[in-house]
């Protein structure tokens, strides 16, 4: 190596990150040094802090800084409505839209056959035990409209049939601005099939 | 200088690994050149042509760029896409491990219309209802002779004796009789009824596939055989294989077929 022990091992960290190569995490590195030392101590900080203090809600599987977390501790929320996600990054896209008032459970990840995860090996057990009270009244799937998501939703929806809560899964189609001469076969054909009355 | 050619071809999507943010790489077993991994930018973005021809068990039309390395799919025109498995988790399970089996038993670039037509009428069968085991069965034991590694089945494989009492050897690579049994202390018992539907389901040809029923018992010990062979001689660890068995024993906990 060229660099000084210190900056070499900054890049080869930088490197660590997902989508950065040697040239962009050289770059970052050299950006480090010229920050205030103040701004790198936050930096650094932000990331020991996310690290530690970030925990899995204990209720919902969401990321949190507290248990349980913020959605699952405001009782102003609709308690008989749960929304199924794969990740946290779905739960929060589902937060943006602005109009869903009801409870979600995070699966920190999908079924894969292709992978070899099965049902066991994401949060799925904890769903189970949620819905045994019975509060809630409908759970709405919002895997991710691929294999992976469709094996999850129709795992869940076969395991939560003979409990007669009403199961519902987001609807697939076309994207809202899109096209329809330049939509794929698969996907129109996914939007006839769920077409609804007017 | 670099060479841009343009492809088209039909083919079966049967692997998919994310690649950064929005793009995936497909391998697609095709009907024209064998096996092909392409990139396919923007597939995972919702408004994507590819998003929908890019799933997993697509069966379609595939224009490519070709250049020195990867190549980069272009556009996609589906045929069909196996509805029925994809909305049974069982048969998922089934038609994603002959996907990897497929996957990583073949090399790029290497035409096999043989194969690609195999899969393609397992699937059909597959999706129509046959019974998912005895499909899986016949691909795995096609796939053990395109590895060179294909039992024995009608004859003592030590001294080629067509009479006697016969026992599984997977280290001999096929059936042994009373005669030879030294040769393979650990040899495995074997049904004559096993021997026969085995060497049936070997031959047979998939065009001509007619109603198999076999019992469940049978099932069951032609099942084992083959996994030990396979992990015997194979050498594959197929991570599909651990969901199969996983969906396999939950089977007896829930119905079978979507309702």
């Amino acid at each position: 190596m060229y660099y000084p022990e210190p900056i070499s091992k900054l890049i080869d960290n930088f490197t660590k990150l997902p989508g950065i190569g040697p040239k962009t995490a050289t770059r970052l590195a050299f950006y480090v040094l010229d920050m205030e030392e103040e701004s790198v101590l936050e930096f650094a900080k932000a990331l020991v802090n996310a690290k530690r203090q970030l925990t899995y809600c204990s209720i919902c599987g969401h990321i949190t800084d507290k248990d349980p977390c913020i959605i699952c501790s405001d009782q102003r929320r609709d308690q008989t409505v749960l929304c199924v996600v794969q990740e946290s990054k779905d739960l929060i896209a589902m937060e943006k839209m602005r109009e869903y008032t009801g409870l979600y459970h995070v699966l920190q990840g999908s079924i894969s056959p292709m992978e070899g995860i099965g049902p066991e090996d994401i949060n799925i057990p904890s769903l189970l035990k949620r819905l045994q009270d019975d509060t809630v009244q409908e759970v709405i799937l919002a895997t991710n409209p691929n294999i992976e998501g469709e094996a999850t939703a129709m795992y869940i929806s076969k395991l939560l049939k003979p409990s007669g809560i009403k199961t519902t899964r987001l609807a697939h189609g076309l994207p809202v601005g899109g096209d329809l001469e330049y939509a794929d076969e698969v996907t129109l054909l996914k939007a006839m099939e769920g077409r609804r009355e007017f | 200088m670099v060479y841009v050619l343009i492809g088209k071809c039909e083919g079966i999507v049967i692997r998919n690994v994310d690649y950064g943010e929005t793009s995936k790489i497909v391998t697609i077993y095709t009907k024209e050149l064998g096996k092909i991994s392409l990139m396919a930018r923007g597939a995972k973005k919702p408004v994507s042509k590819l998003s929908g021809i890019t799933q997993l068990l697509q069966q379609g039309y595939f224009l490519f760029h070709a250049g020195n390395g990867m190549g980069t799919l272009q556009q996609g025109e589906s045929i069909r896409g196996f509805r029925n498995i994809l909305e049974d988790i069982y048969l998922t399970s089934y038609a994603t491990f002959m996907s990897e089996l497929l996957d990583r038993t073949t090399e790029e670039k290497q035409k096999n219309t043989f194969l690609f037509e195999l899969f393609e009428r397992l699937l059909e069968y597959l999706n129509d209802g046959y019974d998912p085991e005895i499909i899986l069965n016949i691909f795995e034991l096609k796939i053990l002779s395109l590895l060179g590694i294909a039992p024995e089945l009608s004859r003592c494989v030590n001294c080629g004796h067509i009479d006697g009492n016969f026992m599984f050897s997977t280290k001999e690579g096929g059936i042994i009789c009373h005669r030879c049994i030294d040769q393979d202390r650990y040899a495995l018992p074997i049904s004559v009824g096993a021997a026969k539907i085995m060497r049936m389901l070997y031959l047979i040809d998939v065009n001509r596939l007619g109603n198999i029923s076999i019992s469940e018992q049978t099932k069951h010990e032609i099942r084992e055989l083959i996994d030990q062979y396979y992990e015997k001689n194979s050498g594959l660890y197929l991570k599909s294989k651990k969901f199969l068995k996983q969906m396999e024993s939950m089977k007896l906990v829930l119905p079978m077929k979507k309702d």
